[in-house]
């Protein structure tokens, strides 16, 4: 519409500008022609005009001028004498306007005798009326033929470019506001004949799929990313409900284990507590009432019977001394960890001369590398070197020439202990067995035992940190290596 | 004065009897009572209840004290002897048949003089309360009363 309003205005504008032109044009012809037929008067009738004033033809003078008052726009015309013999003589035709448009003096001259007179003056008088009816007829002409072939253009134009060009983008612009990235829609075809060669429109018609293509395919990807985006949270979000659920079973379980394994330990040392009260006294009962007999009653008994009390005794000694071993197992986990650097060569040295005290008829060649050191518990660490010279002691009773040795060696920078005998020794199809408690591998006959000294050491050395394992062949001997703090921590933290 | 006796907290019959069979294998002629439980052994040393009418200066020269107790434990016995200025400074040994560490810190820490753990064999028993007696009866010089 404003199109419509735009091309009016503009037609509208060229008309008047032109039709303007137009009338001015037709003015000046007008004009022109005036001039023209005031020439005619000058060259036709001027002549006739002199001889008739001259001859003081009045009649014929009204004459000419009626003729020539009958000339296209000629509004008046008057003839008056002048010269020597005035007599005032004019003759009028038509009627003077006050403001005469356009007029014509002529002088009339009358030659007699070769001599031009002037003898009076013509007064032509044209009037603008007619040429101006006749400019605002051809101006209404005009304008309303122009104004009627202005709209008609004007429709034309409107008609031809909605028929071109607004029906189709009108088209797009529908297709366009329906437009929607989530559904499937029909490529944008305009309606009509396809155009050769495309022009501006196709042009544009292609611009847009191929735009709508790349965005449909942006935002497939977009819509790809943002659902496995979505997938992701969602798994995250699950993954983190479990690790939550997971973490709290969890925090139970270990409250629960920690509640348990406190519980367990109360009563383990409850246990060892009442097993080191109330089960050894027992124990000394039967063997002190049996030795109560065997030794004040004697008289009374045969020597089977004394044998016997014999074995009770001993069998309730052997249970005591079991009794100890399990408290000496128990005790080597419980505690804090007094941790301090070491002698382990002199705490070796002293092993070694309690045990000869103890067993003054042995015979044993010992060999402690001097300068061994180790970051651990005194009481503990005791109790291992007790428990592998007791054993090395004890599986040597039978060598030739029994020796034991105690040093250190390194092993992938760590160091590692090591305590060999050359003793009975034993069969490593058993080492994995060797360090579980009460498990023996001679018979009580051969070697007496608990089966629980090597449970025990292993028990102090993984709580300081470190590992123990045998290395033995049968009737060649036993070597026992351990290490410390394999992890490199010794504070004692387990 | 004090008198010699030597006073035994122990309640159980059997050990009551081992022991008196040990003093007298170890040829130790003291005087025992015997009190069978640490309120006994209490009121015997603070000499009320039924030994109400007991002698001050019957107070024993050696109190044996086993700490598993029916009733009032002996580590309590122990406090409650160090407790009271009658009765503090009378030599107190532990006779137990553990030696369960906390038991052996804390006997120490209420001030006894000697924790002794009854071995198995009856032999070293005897030996050993024969070496008790003839250390805390004989070499050792007691507090004035």
């Amino acid at each position: 519409m404003r199109m419509l309003i735009s091309v009016v205005l503009f037609s509208t504008f060229v008309t008047l500008v032109s039709t303007v032109l137009q009338l001015y044009l037709d003015y000046r012809r007008d004009i022109d022609v005036i001039e023209n037929h005031f020439d005619e008067i000058d060259r036709g009738s001027l002549g006739v005009i002199a001889t008739s004033l001259w001859n003081v033809d009045i009649d014929q003078l009204q004459t000419i001028l009626d003729g020539l008052l009958r000339l296209p726009d000629m509004q008046a015309l008057e003839v008056t004498e002048t010269g020597e013999y005035t007599s005032n003589l004019s003759v009028k035709a038509g009627s003077k306007q006050k403001k005469a448009a356009l007029f014509r003096d002529y002088p009339i001259f009358y030659t007699s005798e070769g001599v031009a007179r002037r003898i009076g003056t013509l007064h032509a008088e044209a009037t603008f009326s007619g040429v101006y009816q006749r400019l605002i007829d051809a101006a209404v002409v005009i304008l309303v033929s122009q104004a009627i072939k202005i709209f008609l253009v004007a429709l034309f134009i409107v008609l031809i470019f909605y028929q071109m060009v607004g029906r189709h983008l009108s088209t797009i612009s529908q297709w366009l506001s329906r437009y929607d990235l989530t559904e499937q829609r029909p490529v944008l075809a305009l309606p009509g004949k396809p155009r050769t060669p495309p022009d501006e429109l196709d042009g544009l018609v292609f611009s847009l799929n191929d735009m709508t293509n790349r965005l449909l395919g942006a935002y497939r990807a977009l819509t790809d990313a943002n659902a496995q985006m979505e997938r992701d949270i969602v798994a995250r979000f699950h993954a983190e409900r479990e690790v939550v659920r997971l973490n709290a079973i969890l925090e139970q379980r270990v409250k629960q284990r920690t509640f348990e394994l406190e519980a367990a330990n109360e009563e383990l040392a409850a246990f060892a507590y009442s097993v080191s009260h109330d089960l050894r006294a027992p124990l000394r009962r039967i063997e002190g009432f049996g030795q109560i007999l065997v030794q004040e009653h004697a008289e009374h008994l045969d020597e089977q019977a004394v044998h016997y009390l014999d074995r009770m005794c001993a069998g309730a000694k052997d249970m005591a001394d079991m009794i100890d071993s399990f408290l000496k197992l128990s005790r080597s986990t419980r505690g804090e960890l007094a941790i301090e650097t070491l002698d382990l060569s002199a705490m070796a040295a002293e092993t070694v001369h309690r045990l000869r005290e103890k067993t003054p008829d042995r015979e044993i060649d010992v060999v402690i590398e001097p300068g061994l050191t180790v970051e651990g518990d005194r009481r503990l660490l005791g109790v291992v070197l007790e428990n592998l010279f007791e054993n090395a002691w004890k599986y040597t009773r039978k060598a030739a020439h029994p020796s034991i040795t105690f040093g250190a060696d390194q092993q992938d920078g760590k160091v590692r202990f090591h305590l060999r005998d050359n003793g009975t020794g034993f069969d490593m199809a058993h080492a994995k067995r060797l360090f579980s408690p009460f498990v023996r591998l001679h018979r009580p006959e051969d070697f007496e035992g608990t089966g629980v000294g090597l449970a025990t050491v292993q028990r102090i050395i993984v709580r300081h940190g470190g590992r123990v394992w045998a290395d033995a062949q049968v009737g060649v001997g036993a070597t026992f290596y351990f290490t410390c703090w394999e992890k490199g921590t010794n504070d004692g933290q387990q | 004065m004090g008198s010699n006796k030597v006073l035994l907290v122990e309640d159980n019959s059997d050990d009551v009897e081992l022991m008196l069979h040990a003093f007298k294998s170890g040829r130790i002629a003291n005087d025992v009572d015997v009190v069978r439980d640490g309120e006994s052994a209490l009121d015997y040393l603070m000499r009320r209840g039924s030994f109400a009418g007991r002698d001050k200066s019957e107070q024993p020269a050696l109190i044996l004290l086993d700490l598993k107790l029916p009733g009032i434990d002996g580590l309590e016995v122990l406090r409650q002897i160090r407790a009271n200025p009658d009765t503090k400074r009378i030599p107190v040994a532990i006779l137990t048949t553990s030696d369960d560490e906390a038991d052996i810190i804390r006997g120490y820490d209420l001030g006894v003089n000697s924790y002794i753990r009854k071995p198995v064999g009856f032999t070293a028993f005897t030996d050993m309360v024969e070496k008790l007696g003839l250390y805390w009866l004989v070499v050792n010089i007691a507090a004035p009363s």
